[in-house]
């Protein structure tokens, strides 16, 4: 580990915004337009969370890709935003009013961001084949890889718990901006206030035994067919991952995790039935000839436009069916038998379906809270940020001058995000203009 | 004239790929007179593209920039940026709509909408041969920020922008602060009473040295525009008889918090009129919360069975509110939770279309099963019947959660479960031209990213005036219009858009017709060197072009938009 002297370090910034997803970057570039200096810390590879993943978003249908990039291109030339990627804060620590320090551990990339072009040889040259985490598993990448097409910044990584440290990428590298000597940097930085925006985590359905995730290979998630249908999609067309067919049956099981109580969720995720809808129309559109059914408990299409999207798709002719998803079991065909209770006439009945995607829900991300000091920082039953005044001031957290942004305080869509995030940004730009005390 | 013309064109990842064949757009374009560079790339507006084309314009000496892509209305700005930092003048930069006009308005005919790319791409040549270099306005901008609309998200704009030391005036039409919020006794989710809640927040923006209250006042005109609006507003006389007075402030910038109204059921729905015991949802909160004792009584009667009708005035699927309320389930669960616990021998009876007690408000939803509520649900096909029977109110309802069966279950109220309605009133939204969306709510600029700002600069729409919403959110959502107002006019001056009409005062011969025709009182008439002419109001033009071709002796021009750089393009579209 070395310890770096630079300028970065030497800047006493304003704020520290955790998380660079479309809430953290949103309340950044809030206080940078304002003319703060943000330190904008996120975890992965690149800026953009979950949003810049997704395929189309509703009710507009824009493509995610097309609305987000520009703004984390914003985010990323920013003059007064500094981003550090692959790094975690580890701690932070308030010393009084306007006076917090984080510890951050910066992981190595192996390559020099800025003399990187992406020309993707080293990708070509790389022997080592591994799962790739940006396509939810659906393909491969390299060990040596770009994250996906539209990353920011746009540069290869060198994924070192896979590598074999064969030279072969640092080889054919024309700008030699690979470079295995980088270590872990720590810094240790100053700023005057600090927003959590954290997100969330999809629920991993291995918890569901009974829906057969991972046992049966037509049995995927949303996030998974979120992917399939996206513009830089993995396969470039609609395939179920067992045999390569073009499904003609899908079927979606809502609150799957969500709603729940004995997966220890009681509460709704509140994107969960308007993305399904959301796919459904675009399978629709992609698969003309397709069915598409989903099975819910609740249609829950409760914003702006969202009634009429859910009508619209109804008028497609989706299929919406009331009940339950009790078991799934596959066929040797690989097709998968769904067996629900039929709310509308009353019987236990079972359909039979050649892909099934389950509608993962929204969890926590806890661990936001072992980086400040024991205790200091409330999480609520769900292990959400607890948010103090609920209704006066959502932002605010149990540390004064600490504030939170998007998903880390509970589920909620974009939208509800990006006002989540102007409310944090809003009340740091308020804390940040108090008198200072002495 | 540009003479090292550089071409985008924009795969956006498939969007327009899918249906435009963007390499036969390249290679028909690459060859036109100017253009020295031609190329395709996935996303234009990605990061890397922004860089490369930075490059390329240093590179080959670039003059002129195009970008064959999506709407201007999403990415004009993120271009002119690029341009900008290529060391271009951002106004020569031209943009090439080749989704809304070719791929995704002629899915269905690829070869057609190749076609008609290729032609919108050499029409953005021709322009780009003409574009010359503008140079912005820059002005002061008033630092004064008025929010209308006192209630629960007038108000925390209110603090919010006073503690980030703005100057703010709140105008609120009714002669006390906290809209509906003030009405409410205890709130979902809290606990905490409405009125507690607008208490506590009145008193955060009292008598306070940087914000100035207007209860009782309505705006009744406004005119500029960002950085320099004029507001007037019309106090009503502290005693009758009294004339009202008149106020005229400068302001920077506007946030607008008008609310909604509930809505009120028509005549006959549910028995709404023809029975005293079907009242709305707002009404029986305020019973719930003022009655005392153990007994809930109403109009001298004991109330036990309770029956809630959802969805009134939401969701209709043929005509009036299509749209869901989203804030009624919760509120009506929590209500129903709450009269159960405070009074004896309750029965809930909910007739839904369908719960949605989205987020954690499901633990609600929860608590009132496990307290024995009772929920019946029906569709909008076959809406419950409420008539009498032996001197009972009874509801008729087709349960689908006991496969269709038609159940009859008696009321002693009937509680009809409304929803929220675009304000009745919207002068607000007329004077400053906000567009609304199909359901009345005012309109923002981007749904998913951009809930808060208006298509009129310098306007922002905070809480319910821009849908439906819970406190909770109307607050994020007043906080973050109050951010984006507050950093919209912080800095002090203003950037405008040189794209504005010019008047050539030679030709003009002052006929008044482009005063008529100018929707943004832009355009004045003054004499110079003894001739009556037109002048243009730089910082109020919005470069609409409405004057343009009124003008019978051809005098006006517009920047950016000139009669060379159009004809030129009419040149290669027909």
């Amino acid at each position: 580990m070395i310890f770096l002297m630079e300028e970065r370090i030497k800047i006493e910034y304003d704020a520290l915004v955790i998380g660079a997803g479309i809430a953290g970057g949103e309340a950044a570039l809030n206080l940078a337009n304002t003319g703060y200096k943000v330190l904008l810390v996120e975890k992965d590879h690149s800026l953009g969370g979950k949003m810049i993943l997704l395929s189309k978003v509703f009710p507009t249908l824009d493509c995610a890709a097309c609305i987000t990039t520009p703004k984390v291109s914003e985010i990323a030339r920013h003059k007064n935003i500094t981003i550090f990627t692959e790094s975690e804060v580890t701690h932070v620590s308030k010393r009084g009013q306007n006076n917090f320090t984080a510890e951050i551990t910066k992981k190595p990339r192996y390559v020099h961001v800025a003399d990187c072009t992406a020309c993707q040889l080293c990708e070509k040259a790389c022997p080592v084949n591994v799962t790739d985490e940006y396509q939810y598993g659906l393909i491969g990448r390299k060990a040596a890889f770009i994250p996906f097409s539209i990353a920011n910044p746009k540069a290869a990584v060198i994924d070192i718990e896979n590598c074999t440290l064969c030279g072969a990428c640092e080889r054919v590298c024309p700008t030699h901006c690979i470079d295995f000597t980088m270590e872990t940097e720590l810094y240790e930085l100053k700023m005057k206030t600090v927003i959590l925006a954290t997100g969330f985590r999809l629920f991993d359905p291995l918890e569901i035994p009974r829906y057969g995730y991972g046992q049966y290979k037509n049995v995927i998630t949303s996030m998974q067919m979120e992917r399939e249908i996206a513009p830089t999609r993995p396969y470039n067309t609609i395939l179920r991952p067992g045999d390569g067919k073009v499904p003609d049956k899908i079927a979606y099981v809502l609150c799957t995790g969500s709603r729940d109580n004995t997966v220890g969720n009681p509460i709704c995720s509140q994107i969960c039935c308007m993305y399904s809808i959301k796919q459904a129309q675009l399978l629709m559109g992609a698969l003309p000839m397709a069915d598409v059914t989903i099975y819910y408990i609740n249609i829950r299409s409760f914003g702006k436009g969202f009634e009429e999207f859910y009508q619209q798709a109804k008028g497609m002719g989706v299929n919406f069916i009331k009940g339950k998803i009790g078991k799934i079991t596959e066929k040797e065909n690989g097709n998968l038998i769904l067996r629900y209770e039929d709310i509308s006439s009353g019987v236990v009945s079972e359909a039979e379906h050649d892909m099934v995607v389950l509608s993962v829900g929204v969890q926590s991300n806890p661990a936001v809270s072992n980086i400040f000091d024991a205790g200091s920082l409330k999480l609520d039953f769900h292990r959400f940020v607890a948010q103090k005044d609920l209704m006066g001031s959502p932002s605010k957290t149990s540390i004064d001058g600490v504030f939170v942004a998007g998903t880390a305080s509970g589920p909620m869509d974009i939208p509800d995000s990006i006002l989540s995030a102007g409310s944090a940004s809003s009340e740091a730009i308020s804390y940040l203009s108090q008198p200072q005390q002495q | 004239m540009k003479e090292r013309i550089g071409v985008y064109v924009c795969h956006c990842g498939g969007n327009i790929s899918d249906y435009v064949d963007v390499e036969k757009v390249c290679r028909a374009v690459e060859n036109e007179d100017g253009v020295v560079l031609a190329r395709t790339t996935l996303f234009a507006c990605s990061d890397s593209n922004q860089n490369e084309m930075i490059n390329d314009i240093k590179e080959h000496n670039l003059d002129g920039v195009i970008v064959a892509s999506c709407s201007p209305k999403l990415h004009l700005a993120t271009f002119r940026n690029v341009t900008e930092r290529g060391e271009l003048n951002k106004y020569t930069y031209v943009h090439a709509n080749i989704r809304e006009q070719a791929s995704w308005a002629h899915s269905d005919d690829k070869t057609g909408a190749t076609e008609k790319a290729i032609h919108l791409v050499k029409a953005a040549i021709a322009k780009s041969r003409y574009a010359e270099p503008l140079y912005p306005y820059w002005f002061e901008a008033e630092k004064t920020i008025a929010v209308i609309g006192g209630g629960i998200a007038g108000m925390k704009a209110t603090a919010s922008l006073a503690d980030k030391n703005s100057n703010v005036v709140l105008i609120e039409k009714e002669s006390r602060l906290g809209g509906h919020t003030a009405e409410w006794g205890s709130l979902a989710m809290t606990d905490e009473k409405g009125y507690e809640l607008t208490e506590r927040i009145a008193g955060d923006i009292r008598n306070r040295e940087n914000i100035f209250i207007l209860t009782g006042a309505e705006v009744i005109s406004t005119k500029g525009s960002i950085g320099n609006f004029e507001i007037r507003i019309r106090k009503k006389p502290q005693k009758e008889g009294d004339p009202s007075e008149i106020m005229v402030m400068k302001i920077g910038s506007i946030v607008v918090a008008t609310g909604y109204d509930h809505y009120s059921p028509k005549d006959g729905e549910y028995g709404f009129g023809n029975s005293d015991w079907v009242i709305t949802l707002p009404e029986f909160k305020k019973l719930v919360d003022s009655s005392t004792g153990k007994i809930l009584e109403y109009r001298g009667m004991r109330i036990s069975n309770v029956v809630y009708i959802y969805c009134v005035g939401s969701r209709q699927a043929n005509g009036g509110n299509s749209y869901c309320s989203r804030y009624c389930c919760t509120s009506a669960i929590h209500t129903a939770i709450e009269a159960k616990k405070k009074f004896n021998g309750i029965v809930n009876i909910h007739l839904n279309r369908g719960i949605r007690t989205y987020g954690k408000q499901e633990l609600l939803y929860a608590e009132s099963l496990q307290m024995g509520d009772l929920y019946l649900q029906f569709n909008e096909e076959s809406l419950p019947k409420i008539f009498v029977k032996k001197q009972k109110m009874v509801i008729a309802v087709k349960d689908i959660l006991s496969a269709g069966k038609e159940l009859e279950v008696e009321a002693d109220l009937v509680v009809l479960v409304t929803g929220m309605v675009p304000r009745s009133d919207r002068s607000v939204g007329s004077m400053l031209k906000l567009p609304k969306g199909r359901d009345g709510f005012y309109n923002e600029v981007h749904m998913k990213l951009r809930p808060v700002e208006t298509v009129i600069d310098g306007v922002t729409i905070a809480g319910t005036c821009q849908g439906p919403k819970n406190i909770s959110e109307s607050v994020n959502s007043a906080l973050s219009a109050a951010t984006k107002s507050y950093s919209l006019i912080s800095k002090g001056t203003l950037e405008t858009e040189p794209i504005i009409a010019k008047i050539d005062q030679e030709n003009c011969s002052w006929c008044s017709k482009c005063l008529n025709a100018c929707p943004f009182d832009a355009i004045s008439k003054e004499a110079v060197h003894n001739r009556e002419v037109a002048i243009v109001n730089a910082s109020v033009c919005k470069g609409c072009g409405m004057c343009t071709p009124v003008c019978p002796v051809d005098a006006i021009d517009l920047t950016g938009y000139s009669s060379k750089e159009m004809m030129s393009m009419i040149d290669v579209l027909v």
